[in-house]
């Protein structure tokens, strides 16, 4: 023993020892550097868009200057974005149409979709666990279709439906053609449409999450009911609701703050029939420069997304208890639906048959359809022809097969996607693991509020909030590599979730069995731990990936219309090129759908798994 | 040679103490038993040596090198201390095979492969588990898993083995054979064994030293015959003994020298014990093992049957005697009608006095 060991340290050696040694865990060392680069992509972006929101953009000064007579140059700070949107400072007109009205119109939308979610997916899951109904395993594989695929998928199929030569641009729609009749404005565009298509999309979200609670729940719980002879109905409303009741309530918060960010529904069924809610107003603000009044809204949105997530936060964490039920008990007696099992069966299946196959057959007919439509008119133009297709108002190329824009737009979605997908994957899987060995600590339980903090923030208003950093590190503005940040953190909460739950369910003896032996770091995660959650890693990048194909509103403001096939695809469609966008669309569903079924097959993990979980 | 010394160690998760300025050591070769109930700090104080826990405070030594300590900032890795550590749920790694399981150790230590070949097939025959070496863990059953797990412990020859309730997942049967096999494994091995349970019979059975430990603080540290005959206070009397030590309330007398008069069970005794009784007097407990209170015609206390428990080699008959209710143990089977009136006696040089305050153990002797 040297004598310097024998000397008790004190002051600055004792404290960088005490460093050293806290370092010298890599599980610290992942902690610090995730909270700092987190902090980094989540503060500083809210201060741009908080800082952004009182600076006047180029026509917010003209706007401004030639009302109140004014001489604001932009970039100017000022309150008159938020007097003029919120207050009605110049007119109430004003305020009312560009943000009183959509947002108005954003809760209303919010309330009626997440209500059919809940209602839909909760009936569904109730069917498929309780009762005795028939083709289970092709309703619940099925169902989950709608999530997994674009949400304006229904959207679109919606307008190729119902849309006719009475309303909006007066294309022909599938149901006037086959039956001449024509259904009014109000059902081709609008709150109800925008209610009922997001409300289906969401609706496996809802089924995913309560079917989970469904089947982890002790079914001895509600045998105890029976045993004690209430009934059916009874036991449902005194027994089974009251105990996903907390699961319910976080699906309907959940689905209300995805549908109150969403953009893409309301701009393909809203916009058309002069319905506007925060997020298509957001956009249109933006694209017109009155950038000042669009970071107003952007804070709104946040702000609404904040709440609802402290909520959800406020009612899980009391009532946490019930939503991990778990029994060993398996052995439910089903509900026998008697005489009106095939009844509800075939309901069933044929409305599933119009939510998740119809879809593509309709992508696939109206991308033939020279004159929409008009089915005499089939071509395969669209896809084939080599050389520019004519009579647009826009230049559209050639056809799907042989244009190289589309291909280009797909090639740089597949590579945004993938690098998002790794990113996240991997973030997700550190950061798992450094907060399942720092249980106790206060920067670990930091670190997985602030990881899951980028899904507060709508989408939309992401976009938003790091357009307002590009217009600061203007290095940044319309790369390939602020994509690649923006899709990272905004997806990283669900993979960091996903990833901590694997890791704690793993126990940690797993790994102080292979640091007793000796094995460094690197070792231990390539040999033991990587191997062991191969599955749920790559659940965490399946999410990430396929969510990230088919984003919108996450890049549409921050990207050209050719960087990325979704971003094509609106353009395309803003323009009326059906054709294309449809082609397009039927394109993106079958990669998506392609993914998701090789991986699981291969892994067998899947995309309801990721969300399903936690 | 390992001689561990741990040193004023204290845990807190907050205001929660786990381990409460622990002071112990461990002797080289000594098999130790951490016994206790369950949340007593026992596996927290197994983790700290092993160095999967860092200490609050204190300072911990394995052989004569400081691995921990507060005050100079050193905390040493578990992979530097040189220990071996049995996990109770075995930690096999799953997408490995039994084979691999065992050698991952040496291959992290660079043993050449035929060495570690060589050190694996012993480890297997050792543990009589060669023909599952293909096998994967999850083909196993528990005892076979447990068996692997020793085998992957001990093939970097270790020269502390560290064990974290390693038997409580198997069955009463399978967990003798293995405690057989650990006491064997012991001498072989001539390696320091630290064992953690909160089973008495397993301490009492396998351990050269008991550690008894409550609430985070040491209550008594000594081979398991002392802690069974002599226990330093009232928690360790009550913890370690199945059926469990008889509690009387008693009444010191007159005290004179070596001895002294009691009063207990409404009867008057003499407790004669080997060192002077100074300071004696007032309320105490009286503790009286089951065994040291025979059955017999002759008896001078008179009670009622409770209820008889035989269990084949042996049988517990509970007697009631006024409002307290007392076990005995007889050797073989026998059977009591219930509510009958029955004779039994004191008979030990054991019998144990308590201080009922402080519950720590005054004296031991005889009572007549």
């Amino acid at each position: 023993m040297n004598s310097s060991q024998s000397k008790e340290l004190s002051g600055a050696g004792l404290f960088l020892n005490k460093v050293r040694t806290y370092f010298s865990k890599p599980a610290n060392l992942i902690v610090v550097i995730f909270l700092v680069i987190l902090l980094t992509c989540i503060i500083y972006p809210l201060y741009s868009v908080l800082y952004a929101s009182f600076t006047v953009g180029k026509m917010d000064s003209m706007m401004y200057n030639s009302l109140f007579k004014l001489h604001l140059k932009p970039g100017d700070f000022t309150m008159l974005n938020f007097t003029m949107m919120i207050a009605g400072k110049y007119s109430h007109e004003y305020s009312l149409s560009f943000f009183w009205r959509p947002l108005w119109n954003s809760v209303r939308m919010s309330v009626y979709s997440s209500a059919i979610a809940a209602l839909v997916g909760g009936v569904i899951a109730w069917l498929i666990t309780r009762t005795d109904i028939k083709c289970k395993k092709f309703i619940s594989s099925v169902f989950v279709f709608p999530y997994i695929m674009p949400s304006w998928t229904l959207a679109l199929v919606w307008k190729n439906v119902f849309a006719n030569s009475k309303v909006g641009t007066g294309v022909t729609g599938m149901l006037e053609s086959l039956t001449g009749i024509c259904v009014p404005s109000w059902f081709v565009y609008g709150i109800f449409p925008c209610a009922i298509v997001m409300g289906i999309h969401y609706a496996p979200f809802a089924y995913i999450l309560i079917g989970g609670i469904l089947r982890n729940m002790d079914a001895n719980l509600e045998e105890a009911a029976t045993i004690l002879k209430a009934g059916r109905w009874r036991i449902i409303r005194k027994v089974t609701l009251p105990i996903i009741m907390p699961a319910l309530f976080s699906t309907i918060l959940l689905v209300f703050s995805s549908t109150m960010a969403s953009y893409a529904v309301p701009v393909f069924v809203g916009s058309p029939g002069n319905f506007f809610v925060l997020s298509t107003m957001l956009r249109s603000l933006y694209s017109s420069s009155y950038s000042g009044q669009s970071y107003v809204m952007t804070l709104v949105l946040v702000i609404i997304g904040a709440g609802m997530l402290l909520l959800n936060q406020m009612v899980l964490g009391k009532r946490k208890s019930f939503t991990t039920v778990t029994g060993k008990s398996g052995q439910v007696s089903y509900v026998k639906l008697g005489k009106i099992n095939n009844v509800i069966t075939a309901i069933l299946v044929v409305v599933l048959f119009f939510m998740a196959i119809f879809p593509i057959f309709s992508f696939a007919l109206e991308s033939l359809c020279d004159v929409q439509g008009d089915y005499s008119t089939i071509t395969l133009k669209y896809w084939t022809s080599r050389t520019p297709i004519e009579g647009f108002n826009i230049p559209v190329g050639e056809g799907i097969l042989f244009n190289p824009r589309i291909w280009g737009a797909l090639w740089g979605s597949l590579k945004l996607s993938f690098v998002v997908a790794v990113t996240v994957g991997i973030s997700g899987f550190l950061i798992g693991y450094g907060v399942s060995k720092n249980r106790s600590s206060k920067l670990a339980s930091m670190l997985s509020n602030v990881a899951f903090f980028p899904y507060l923030i709508p989408a939309m208003a992401f976009g938003s909030i790091f357009l307002a950093v590009t217009s600061k590190l203007v290095f940044l503005r319309g790369t390939f590599l602020i994509l690649v940040i923006v899709a990272s953190v905004k997806y990283l909460p669900f993979a960091s979730r996903s990833g901590t739950s694997a890791m704690m369910q793993l126990s940690g003896e797993i790994e102080e069995a292979a640091i007793i032996v000796g094995a460094p770091w690197h070792k231990r995660m390539l040999r033991i731990l990587f191997p062991i959650q191969k599955s749920s890693f790559i659940s965490g990048f399946l999410l990430p990936f396929v969510s990230c194909i088919r984003e919108l509103s996450l890049f549409i403001l921050l990207t050209s219309s050719g960087t990325l096939i979704t971003t094509l695809l609106s353009y395309f469609d803003e323009k009326n090129v059906e054709q294309m966008s449809n082609g397009i669309n039927l394109l993106i569903v079958a990669i998506v759908l392609i993914v998701n079924f090789t991986i699981n097959k291969l892994t067998g993990a899947s995309i309801d798994k990721g969300i399903g979980g936690n | 040679m390992p001689e561990i010394i741990i040193k004023n160690v204290t845990k807190r998760w907050g205001n929660f103490v786990g381990v409460d300025n622990l002071n112990l050591t461990i002797e080289d070769g000594a098999f130790i038993t951490l016994l206790g109930p369950s949340g007593c700090g026992k596996t927290t104080t197994l983790r700290m040596i092993a160095g999967l826990e860092t200490p609050t405070t204190g300072e911990i030594i394995i052989d004569g090198q400081t691995v921990f300590s507060s005050t100079k900032g050193i905390n040493i890795s578990a992979a530097k201390r040189d220990v071996g550590f049995l996990f109770q749920n075995y930690a096999l790694w799953p997408h490995m095979t039994v084979y691999q399981n065992i050698a991952f150790g040496l291959e992290t230590l660079k043993w050449s492969k035929e060495a570690i070949k060589e050190r694996v097939s012993e480890m297997l025959k050792m543990m009589k588990i060669e023909q599952f070496s293909a096998r994967y863990p999850a083909e196993l059953s528990g005892g076979q898993q447990q068996r692997v797990a020793i085998a992957r412990t001990l093939a970097p020859k270790p020269k502390v083995l560290f064990m974290d309730e390693p038997l409580s997942n198997l069955d009463a049967k399978l967990r003798g054979e293995m405690r057989t096999e650990l006491k064997r494994l012991h001498v072989d091995t001539g390696s320091t064994f630290v064992y953690v349970t909160h089973d008495q019979l397993e301490a009492m059975t396998l351990a050269t030293k008991i550690c008894l430990m409550n609430e985070g603080v040491v209550q008594q540290y000594d081979p398991p015959l002392t802690v069974y005959g002599q226990p330093a206070n009232l928690f360790v009397a009550d913890f370690v003994g199945n059926p469990t030590m008889n509690f009387i309330p008693g009444r010191i007398g007159s005290v004179s020298g070596n001895s002294a008069e009691v009063e207990l069970l409404g009867k008057k005794f003499t407790f004669t014990s080997c060192c002077p009784l100074d300071g004696l007097k007032g309320d105490v407990t009286v503790g009286i093992r089951p065994e040291f209170l025979p059955i017999s015609d002759n008896g001078s206390i008179v009670g009622s049957v409770y209820s008889t428990l035989p269990s084949g080699m042996e049988t517990t008959v509970k007697i009631k005697v006024g409002d307290t209710i007392l076990s005995s143990v007889m050797f073989g089977s026998l059977n009591y009608d219930v509510d009958t009136d029955i004779r039994f006696s004191i008979y030990s040089d054991k019998i144990l006095l308590f201080e009922n305050e402080s519950g720590r153990m005054f004296a031991s002797g005889s009572m007549k």
